[in-house]
C-alpha cells in the first residue's frame, strides 16, 4: 500500500476541503441539521435504554416504542412543571430583559469604575494630573469620570439598547426553531428502530472488494459520533457540576440551573462560553444588588471553570474521545468560524471527526492497489458474465 | 418493512437453520441474528478475502463453495467449504490479519456476521452470543484437533 497517499498530505487537505465544504452546507440547511444533530445526541442517550429492554427479551420495535413513550413522557412531565414558570415569566419578559439590560449598564459601569479605581490612566482629552486624591486607593494616578464619560457613555448606550434591538429578532428566531425542534423526537425514534437495517442497506452497495473496510469504516465512523456526544455530554455533566458548586459556595439562587444552562451553551465554542459566561454574571447582579463583589466573584469561578475545562475536563472528554491533536482542533474550530460562522463552530469538530476516519479509511481504500485490483478483477468476471452467449 | 423482509418471510432463515453455529437457537433467536448478518454474492473465482487483510468477521456460506487456499502453496487448496459450513472465524475473536486468501470455486452466496456487530449481540442478548460462542469454541476444538492429528500423519509419514 501507498503510506504516503493512505494518510498524507493529499488526504488531509481532502478532509479539511470536504469539511469546510459540509459546514457552508450544513450552514444553509440548519434548520434540519440542527435536529439531526440533537436527535443523535437522544439517540445515543437512549440507545443503551433500548439495549436494556433487548437484553431483557423485548423486541427492538417495542423496546424503541417503550423508551421513546418514556422519554415524551419525561418532556411532558418537564413541561408541566416549567410551562407556569415561562407563562408567568412571559408576561413580563419585556420588564425582565429591561432589568437585566439595566444591571447589564450598572455592572459595566462599576466596572469601569473600579477597573479605574485600581488602574487609572489619562483619556487623551483630559486634564493634567492631579495631586492624589485623599479618598482615592490607587497610586500615582487619579481616574478622571468626565475624561472618560464619552467613550463609556456609549458602552453603557449599546449595553441598554440590546433588549430594545434584538428582543423582536430573539423571539422571531425561536418562533422559527420550534418546528425543526419537533422533529427532533419523530428523528429519534426512526434512528433508534431502523438504525441497523438502514445501516445494512447501505452496506449492500459497497463493491464485494471493499466490503470489509467499507464495515469497518461504518463501524469507525459510528464510533467517532457516539464518543464525541458521549465525550461532549460528559463534558457538559462535569462543566455543569464544577461550575454548579462554585456558585451554590458563592451563595448564587438556582445554582445548579444555571451552571447546567451555562454548559449546555458551551457547546458552542467561546461564543457559546463567553455567552454562558455573561448569563450566569447578569443573574449574580441581580439577584445580589447588595453585595458588589458577587459578580466578580462568578466571573473569577466563571475563569477557573474555563481553565478546568480547558484543560483537564476537554481532553479526558471530548479530546480523547477524537483522538485528535489539540492545534488541529483549535485551527478547525477557527476555520470552521471562519467558513459558515457559529453553525461551524458549533458543528466543525463533529463534522471533522467524521470526515477525518471517512477520509483516512478512503486514502487507505484508494491506496491499496492489491483491493483496487480485487475490484477490477471482480468488475471483469461480471462483464464476462455479461458478455457471455452473446 | 423498508429495508428488509420480516422474519416470517424471510427464505434465508431456513438456511441459518441449517448452519452448525446456529443450530441451537429458535427461530425467533435466529431472526435477531439474522438482522445483524450482511449479504454478499460472489462469482466464481472471486476473491473474497486475501492473506495479510485485517479481517473483520466470519463468513457462512448459504450456497456455493469456497476454498481456503495460499497463494502460491503447491497444495491448491487448504480446505474447502460447503453450504452450511463457515470460515474466517478467527476474526470474530480478535483483530488479526486473515491467514489465507478465501476464492469462491463456484457462484456463492454467503453472509458475514462483523465483530463489532457480534459484541453488540453479546451485550444486549448475551444468552444467544453465548449459545453461537460456545458452537465457535467446540468447531474450533474439533478444527485444532484435527489439524493436531494431521501435523502428527505427517510426521509419521515423513
Amino acid at each position: 500500500m501507498n503510506r504516503a497517499l493512505a494518510s498524507g498530505p493529499l488526504v488531509w487537505l481532502g478532509i479539511i476541503l470536504t469539511t469546510c465544504l459540509l459546514l457552508v452546507l450544513f450552514q444553509s440547511m440548519l434548520w434540519l441539521v440542527m435536529p439531526v444533530l440533537l436527535a443523535i445526541v437522544l439517540y445515543y442517550i437512549m440507545s443503551p435504554w433500548v439495549n436494556l429492554a433487548m437484553s431483557k427479551g423485548i423486541s427492538r420495535a417495542r423496546a424503541v416504542f417503550i423508551v421513546t413513550m418514556l422519554l415524551c413522557i419525561f418532556l411532558m412531565a418537564v413541561g408541566l412543571i416549567v410551562e407556569p414558570k415561562i407563562a408567568a415569566a412571559s408576561h413580563d419578559w419585556r420588564d425582565k430583559l429591561k432589568q437585566y439590560s439595566d444591571v447589564g449598564t450598572s455592572l459595566v459601569t462599576k466596572a469601569r469604575q473600579t477597573f479605574l479605581h485600581f488602574f487609572s490612566f489619562r483619556h487623551p482629552s483630559a486634564p493634567k494630573l492631579s495631586t492624589a486624591s485623599p479618598t482615592s486607593g490607587s497610586v500615582g494616578f487619579v481616574a478622571n469620570e468626565a475624561s472618560l464619560a464619552p467613550p463609556s457613555d456609549s458602552l453603557e448606550n449599546d449595553v441598554s439598547n440590546l433588549p430594545a434591538k434584538y428582543s423582536g429578532d430573539i423571539a422571531m428566531e425561536l418562533a422559527h426553531w420550534i418546528p425543526s425542534l419537533l422533529l427532533v423526537p419523530y428523528i429519534t425514534y426512526f434512528f433508534l428502530l431502523d438504525g441497523p437495517r438502514f445501516k445494512r442497506f447501505l452496506v449492500q452497495a459497497i463493491p464485494n472488494a471493499f466490503f470489509e473496510k467499507t464495515l469497518y469504516l461504518f463501524y469507525r465512523v459510528e464510533d467517532q459520533i457516539r464518543r464525541y456526544f458521549q465525550g461532549l455530554l460528559a463534558l457538559t455533566a462535569l462543566d455543569a457540576i464544577s461550575l454548579g458548586l462554585g456558585l451554590w459556595f458563592v451563595g448564587l439562587n438556582a445554582p445548579f440551573l444555571l451552571a447546567t444552562i451555562a454548559a449546555v451553551m458551551a457547546w458552542l465554542p467561546y461564543l457559546g462560553s463567553i455567552a454562558g459566561g455573561l448569563l450566569v454574571v447578569l443573574v449574580a447582579a441581580h439577584d445580589a444588588p447588595n453585595n458588589p463583589w458577587l459578580p466578580y466573584e462568578v466571573v473569577a469561578l466563571f475563569i477557573l471553570v474555563r481553565l478546568l475545562d480547558d484543560f483537564v475536563f476537554m481532553p479526558m472528554t471530548v479530546g480523547r474521545s477524537l483522538r485528535m491533536h489539540p492545534l488541529i482542533a483549535v485551527l478547525m474550530i477557527l476555520l470552521g468560524g471562519a467558513v459558515a460562522g457559529v453553525s461551524g463552530l458549533l458543528l466543525v469538530m463533529p463534522v471533522l471527526g467524521v470526515v477525518m476516519v471517512t477520509g483516512q479509511i478512503i486514502g487507505e481504500l484508494v491506496a491499496d492497489e492489491r483491493i483496487m485490483a480485487r475490484y477490477w478483477h471482480a468488475r471483469e468476471l461480471r462483464r464476462q458474465r455479461a458478455r457471455a452467449d452473446l | 418493512m423498508p429495508f428488509g423482509l420480516s422474519i416470517s418471510r424471510n427464505p434465508r432463515l431456513q438456511l441459518l437453520k441449517d448452519v452448525v453455529l446456529f443450530k441451537d437457537l429458535s427461530m425467533h433467536e435466529l431472526g435477531m441474528v439474522d438482522s445483524l448478518l450482511h449479504e454478499r454474492r460472489y462469482l466464481a473465482n472471486e476473491v473474497i478475502f486475501d492473506e495479510g487483510e485485517e479481517g473483520q468477521g466470519l463468513f457462512v456460506v448459504l450456497s456455493g463453495r469456497v476454498k481456503i487456499a495460499r497463494p502460491g502453496d503447491s497444495r491448491g487448496s487448504l480446505i474447502e467449504f460447503d453450504p452450511g459450513s463457515f470460515f474466517g472465524e478467527v476474526a470474530l475473536l480478535d483483530q488479526s490479519v486473515r491467514t489465507a486468501q478465501a476464492r469462491a470455486i463456484e457462484d456463492t452466496h454467503i453472509v458475514a456476521l462483523f465483530r463489532a456487530e457480534f459484541y453488540s449481540l453479546l451485550q444486549t442478548h448475551s444468552a444467544i452470543a453465548s449459545r453461537i460462542s460456545f458452537q465457535l469454541a467446540r468447531v474450533l476444538a474439533a478444527r485444532l484437533r484435527q489439524a493436531v492429528i494431521n501435523s502428527d500423519e505427517q510426521h509419521k509419514a515423513a
